[in-house]
């Protein structure tokens, strides 16, 4: 296994790192021991948005919500109040068609139309990525390690974003050619155009942000996707299932960690209790199909910590096993 | 209005009326197509994500209660006869 070390000498130009994938499995814990590894000689951001199983419980420090905290040198925390920038967001929208046409509340049916669009899933996810393309627009990192909360919907926007583009292209000439007719009529009768160009710059926006997002996703040589699996029969599953998803939206697993792994040599000990024996002779098994199915693509075994993986000590023995592991694949077998 | 306007609004009615209403016709359904575009999932149709989609709500405001009506009302036969 090359470990994140061999990763990393692979593909040089990398930046993003993506933990993606099943939530329970340590994509935080993951997310957060690499960003811990890359911040000894790198500045580095590592990005979160679940309230829940969070940074701000791996690293012992409340960062929900609270913009770019640094935890330590060059280690910066990022974790998202995704709820609070949709609120945020829609609140200046509603905000801005009531300055615009200076009313004193909105229609009750728009008011609706835009509460509900807010509590769409997909509405939560757009919000996420948005954030996403914020921070690395903005450049000051030189790694970015996003904990991505598990997919939905929304990251279709990859497989649409050409369709997408594409689309906003002929929505932008639909609308040139609305502005030509309007123009026309409205010098004919003397009359005024309005938010024409708004309309326009606006659809640029749109167009720029998707296209953008699938950018960063989807550039083989600047990010990685990585996907979490434990020895366990669901978890291989599920981890089949997300390949095969990434391969046709586009996209290519960068690598695999296998993660909350029993150390082997437990079982040949007289002292290990039967229970923990079984197992491990249960993990043998699926170790075994996890090298059947991914083989190569496995870069890393993480192992399971005698106790929760919590604070910047216990983060360092998984950010050992990760950056270059201290044994083959085989030996878990 | 003074006289000369008046004469203007006459003349103008005789030589352009008709050419300013069909452009304006066909930019209403030009404008319609967008709308239908942009803020489908207000009547059930989502294209655009709604996070981006929110955009461009406030420049459609004006329009939008029309166009929910043009969109939503009931045709029948007699639509055609009338």
């Amino acid at each position: 296994m090359i470990g994140l070390k061999g990763l990393l000498e692979r593909r040089p130009k990398l930046k993003v790192l993506i933990y993606a994938g099943k939530g329970g499995l340590g994509k935080t814990t993951l997310s957060a021991a690499s960003s811990l590894l890359l911040s000894k000689e790198k500045k580095v951001l590592v990005f979160s948005t679940d309230p829940q199983a969070s940074l701000s419980d791996v690293f012992e420090r409340d960062v929900f919500g609270k913009g770019e905290v640094k935890i330590a040198e060059n280690l910066y925390v990022l974790e998202i109040d995704a709820d609070k920038r949709i609120n945020e967001y829609v609140a200046s929208i509603k905000k801005k068609i009531i300055d615009m046409y200076k009313l004193d509340k909105l229609p009750p049916d728009l008011e609706e139309y835009i509460d509900s669009a807010a509590a769409e899933p997909a509405m939560y996810e757009s919000a996420v990525y948005d954030a996403m393309v914020d921070v690395v627009a903005e450049g000051k990192y030189d790694y970015y390690i996003f904990d991505m909360p598990p997919f939905g919907h929304g990251i279709r926007m990859i497989a649409m974003a050409d369709v997408l583009s594409q689309w906003v292209e002929k929505i932008t000439e639909l609308r040139k050619q609305a502005y030509e007719y309007g123009r026309v009529a409205a010098s004919l009768k003397r009359a005024k155009l309005t938010y024409e160009d708004e309309i326009l710059n606006e659809l640029q926006y749109i167009r720029n942000r998707i296209v953008a997002f699938r950018n960063i996703i989807a550039n083989k040589e600047t990010a990685a996707l990585m996907v979490v699996v434990t020895p366990e029969r669901m978890s291989i599953l599920d981890t089949e299932k997300a390949l095969e998803m990434f391969s046709s939206l586009g996209l290519e697993a960068a690598g695999i960690v296998v993660n909350q792994v029993y150390p082997p040599e437990l079982a040949k000990r007289p002292e290990t209790p039967e229970y923990i024996k079984n197992k491990i002779e249960e993990q043998r098994k699926y170790m075994d199909e996890i090298k059947r199915k991914f083989g190569d693509m496995v870069i890393s075994v993480v192992p399971m910590l005698n106790r929760e993986p919590k604070g910047l000590e216990a983060l360092s023995i998984i950010a050992k096993e990760l950056w270059s592991p201290s044994r083959a694949l085989e030996d878990y077998i | 209005m003074g006289i000369l306007g008046k004469i203007r609004e006459v003349i103008e009615g005789m030589a352009i009326h008709g050419q300013a209403t069909s452009i304006l016709r066909i930019k209403a359904q030009i404008d319609n197509l967008f709308m239908i575009i942009t803020l489908g999932d207000m009547l059930g149709i989502p294209l655009l994500p709604p996070y981006y989609s929110l955009r461009l709500l406030p420049y459609m405001y004006p329009n939008i209660q029309t166009w929910k009506m043009y969109m939503l009302r009931e045709r029948d036969v007699t639509d055609r006869i009338a």
